[in-house]
């Protein structure tokens, strides 16, 4: 093996960088998606050889520069109104 | 000058009221408020068996949850009280009495 596989700690880092990532999209629908892509990526590589593990922890940091990428993008076009699924998220409270 | 100066201060007043006096107030939560909060976010996690969720049940040997799910519901936690866990914080919350403990001692809770 050329480089050491990720740790479970780096992986948990990484996954809850890319829930905080997730938070930053003013679009509802956006952010949901993000957050469900990211459990998604995590759960299906959940069990992964080793010898994947590098290339799979590599092309997740790549993904989660796009994420940072794209929620800077997102945030220069929020949406003026806000999703109905949010009013009744905010109704509940 | 010396004059001046004295007149004009001894026409000014700056108010000083209780409303800047709360900086040093302890806002910790309530224990049983927080038990509450807790437990209501452990068993809306969709995984998670409501019937199971006890305030001393540990989330990966009590509730079936691996350690995915253990970040997503401390992600949840951070959201309910509106603050950010530390990764090596966050880490050690793997339980729901550990969660219980550090939002109960967080200054920042609300």
């Amino acid at each position: 093996m050329t480089a050491a596989s990720p740790s479970a700690a780096e992986v948990k880092a990484l996954f809850r960088a890319f829930l905080r990532e997730a938070r930053k999209f003013p679009d509802y629908n956006i952010r949901e998606y993000v957050k469900r892509r990211s459990r998604q990526g995590f759960h299906q590589n959940q069990n992964i050889v080793p010898e994947l593990a590098t290339a799979a922890f590599a092309e997740g940091r790549e993904l989660l520069e796009v994420a940072k990428r794209q929620a800077v993008v997102y945030s220069l076009y929020a949406p003026k109104v806000k999703n109905i699924m949010e009013l009744k998220h905010v109704e509940k409270q | 000058m010396q004059s001046l100066r004295s007149a004009v201060l001894r026409q000014i007043r700056v108010p000083v009221g209780p409303s800047c006096r709360f900086l040093s107030a302890a806002a910790q939560l309530d224990k049983a408020e927080v038990i509450d909060r807790i437990l209501s976010v452990v068993k809306s996690f969709p995984k998670a068996d409501p019937s199971k969720v006890t305030p001393s049940s540990h989330f990966q040997s009590d509730l079936g949850l691996d350690s995915l799910d253990n970040v997503e519901i401390v992600m949840a936690i951070e959201e309910e009280f509106a603050l950010e866990i530390p990764d090596a914080e966050a880490d050690k919350l793997d339980s729901c009495s550990a969660a219980i403990d550090y939002i109960a001692a967080h200054p920042m809770a609300k």
